[in-house]
């Protein structure tokens, strides 16, 4: 343990770039970048479960509104997106006199609502998927035994669901992180944005963004591995038994 | 010896995958207008003995001659392998194989199966390689199919095709893997008719069959495998008519 | 119709530019993910491993980092070579690393891990029955795969090259960010000139909406020419 710090200490005293000062800005930048996946993962996936049972109703006034938002969200990018929420926030009638304009003109509250409308957008399409694999046979089981669609829905497609869903939204999770580095462009001090500014200040591209693609790519694995871990928890009874 | 070099010629064929010997040395010498059969139950290593006669698989050791030229191996850390693949490329084209399982090109029609090596490969004119496949497809009783896919043919029909095919290189020699196995009973009298016209216009051909009345009516020579050996070879009077080992007389019993 | 303000042919402009981008990364991420898959199919323990850590790092990375890195990193070295060439060889050049080249390549070469995975997949989904009789015809190993391997193979692979397509053109839009004048810097500096986001913004993603339509024709159109033959269409 002595050793790692006095290797750490020695590797900042050798330096100009990595000092304590810049640490924490990264430091600040993986705070930030977490509190933005995380929050926006959150409130996407609460948004994406209603709206991945309306995408697959049957009734095309249900599903029709749900599959445009997702076909526009899912077409354009999200740095589109982020701009028309971020520039366009400031131009909705009155909103300078309602409680909601000192959250809205900072940056991260845009930047928070365009992506979670974005991965929402992703998630349903993800969960509709998963919704549509359920086996005919468990939905006639449950028919059989008398369960209303709403109880059906409940108790046996959305379980098994989302468990499907599972590797799948375990890619958008990762494509979440990866996508949040955008941030950075409407100012926000996120880990991409931290690079930015210490690039700014030292020219030093490599140093920075070597540095923190190394931050990117530990946080990728680490997702990687939570979900393969869950996965395993989840999905063990998909798994043939051992003999 | 003849002016015409052998078609074909293997001597001492080995070939192990992993722990397991499949061939323990085998030979073979095809001359012209010889039709060879080899049976064997399952895994007396016929079909790998006959994948090892273009190369599909690469022996281990032993020699390989094709028409009178003898294949050139060199060992590397991967075992040993062909010294020029120009030339394997160049033996395989004067030997076709038709495959058990038929092969023929998902994506393209009959016609296009037919005519994609001789041009390609022979570089033939297309012109000149489309009048061959015609002439062939007629023969195998398809012309009505030229321009199907495979897909949307029989197993028979693919076989069919897929002799028409091996036909359209001129080949030296023909090899047939198993060319009835994977067919229903009631298509495998027309692919075998097909061979025995073949045969009888004195194509060479090494075939390996389980259909015994192919290898009776039909072979100059029978060769009976077992275990990467031959355990008895000859004309089909003698090895077929009055089997010497307990082995192949049992082989042989159940069908007769 | 929208009055864009005279901002009009500079968008169509930048809309070349998201085009011209877009194709020429697809192009070259197809020919990376050609060799990226041939090279993790290959007997060679180092070209496996380099192939693997390629794809592996790529995707573990933003692609907006690796885009800074390659073009704000790609600068200093070009100037680092100039500089050289001066100092050394007494031959003054300067080289504008450009912001075009930087976002292809980027693109590219982020892409290409991708397109690596799903071609792949595709390769090792052909039947090897159809390369055995293409190899006992005397075919070469490059007819085989001119003729054979790779028709074959496009068939399973257009459903996840034309997923990638859609992803990149995307992803075209961050060159905005590094300066390159495409339509969407276009639409933002003009939101910000103007005060009137909505003019300009909604457009360029409707522009978006439209490629990613057609394209999805085109690809369903591909889709069928490669699924010639194969039943079930």
């Amino acid at each position: 343990m002595l050793d790692i710090s006095t290797w750490f200490n020695d590797l900042l005293a050798g330096n100009t770039i990595f000092t304590a000062d810049t640490l924490g800005y990264y430091w600040e930048g993986l705070v930030t970048t977490t509190q933005l996946v995380f929050l926006s993962l959150i409130a996407g996936l609460i948004l994406a479960v209603p709206l991945a049972i309306m995408r697959s109703s049957k009734h095309k006034w249900i599903s029709l509104p749900v599959y445009l938002y997702t076909y526009v969200f899912r077409g354009t990018p999200l740095l589109i997106q982020l701009y028309i929420i971020y520039y366009g926030v400031v131009f909705i009638d009155g909103i300078q006199e309602t409680f909601l304009w000192p959250v809205l003109r900072e940056a991260f509250y845009p930047a928070l609502i365009a992506f979670t409308l974005n991965t929402a957008a992703y998630t349903t399409e993800i969960f509709r998927g998963a919704i549509k694999a359920t086996a005919q046979g468990e939905i006639e089981a449950a028919r059989a035994y008398g369960m209303s669609p709403r109880l059906m829905m409940r108790r046996i497609i959305l379980p098994s669901a989302f468990r499907r869903a599972l590797p799948a939204y375990g890619n958008e999770v990762i494509f979440m992180l990866h996508a949040s580095a955008i941030a950075s462009v409407v100012t926000l001090m996120d880990l991409t944005g931290a690079a930015r500014f210490v690039y700014a200040r030292y020219y030093a591209p490599f140093e920075a963004f070597l540095f923190v693609a190394a931050i990117y790519l530990c946080l990728t694995f680490a997702i990687l591995f939570f979900f393969r871990y869950l996965e395993k928890k989840l999905l063990a009874h998909l798994r043939p038994q051992d003999a | 010896m003849a002016a015409t070099p052998t078609p074909l010629e293997v001597r001492n064929i080995k070939k192990r995958f992993g722990d397991t010997e499949v061939l323990k040395g085998l030979s073979l010498q095809a001359q012209k207008g010889d039709v060879i059969t080899m049976i064997g139950a399952s895994g007396s290593g016929k079909s790998t003995f006959l994948r090892c006669m273009n190369l599909l698989e690469q022996p281990d050791d032993g020699d390989l001659i094709v028409h009178g030229e003898p294949v050139r191996f060199k060992t590397t850390k991967h075992g040993r392998e062909p010294e020029d693949w120009k030339q394997v490329v160049q033996m395989r084209a004067k030997l076709s194989m038709v495959f058990q399982s038929f092969n023929l090109w998902a994506h393209m029609t009959l016609l296009e199966n037919i005519i994609e090596a001789p041009i390609h490969v022979l570089k033939k004119p297309k012109k000149e390689a489309l009048e061959h496949a015609h002439a062939l497809l007629d023969r195998v009783g398809l012309s009505a199919r030229a321009n199907a896919y495979p897909a949307q043919m029989s197993g028979g029909q693919q076989q069919r095709g897929a002799i028409a095919r091996a036909l359209a290189m001129d080949p030296e020699v023909m090899l047939f893997d198993e060319p009835t196995s994977a067919l229903d009973p009631e298509l495998v009298g027309d692919v075998l008719k097909v061979m025995h016209g073949l045969a009888e216009e004195g194509r060479t051909m090494v075939v390996v069959t389980h259909e015994m009345s192919f290898a009776r009516d039909v072979s100059s020579q029978v060769i009976y495998l077992h275990q990467g050996l031959v355990e008895e070879a000859g004309p089909p009077d003698q090895v077929l008519g009055n089997p010497q080992s307990p082995r192949l007389q049992q082989f042989l019993a159940p069908k007769y | 119709m929208i009055d864009l303000q005279g901002y009009g042919p500079r968008l169509i402009e930048g809309a070349g530019v998201t085009i011209q981008l877009a194709v020429l990364s697809l192009i070259l991420a197809i020919i990376l993910g050609l060799l990226t898959a041939t090279a993790k199919m290959s007997r060679n323990w180092f070209l496996r491993r380099t192939a693997t850590v390629y794809t592996t790092l790529i995707r573990g990375v933003p692609d907006l980092v690796l885009m800074m890195l390659l073009f704000f990193g790609g600068q200093i070295g070009v100037n680092a070579i100039s500089d050289m060439l001066y100092y050394n060889y007494d031959i003054d050049i300067y080289i504008n690393f450009n912001a075009f080249a930087a976002g292809v390549l980027t693109i590219g070469f982020i892409f290409g891990a991708y397109m690596g995975e799903t071609f792949r997949g595709a390769f090792m989904a052909v039947d090897n029955g159809q390369i055995e009789a293409g190899k006992a015809y005397g075919m070469s190993s490059s007819l085989v795969f001119r003729r054979i391997r790779f028709p074959q193979m496009m068939r399973h692979a257009l459903p996840g090259l034309s997923n990638n397509w859609m992803v990149l053109l995307k992803t075209t839009a961050l060159v905005s960010v590094i300066g390159l004048t495409d339509m969407v810097r276009v639409a933002a500096e003009a939101s910000r000139a103007t005060h009137e986001p909505f003019t300009f913004l909604l457009p360029v993603a409707v522009v978006y909406l439209l490629i990613a339509s057609v394209s999805e024709w085109i690809f369903a159109r591909l889709q069928k020419r490669y699924d010639i033959g194969f039943g079930g269409q």
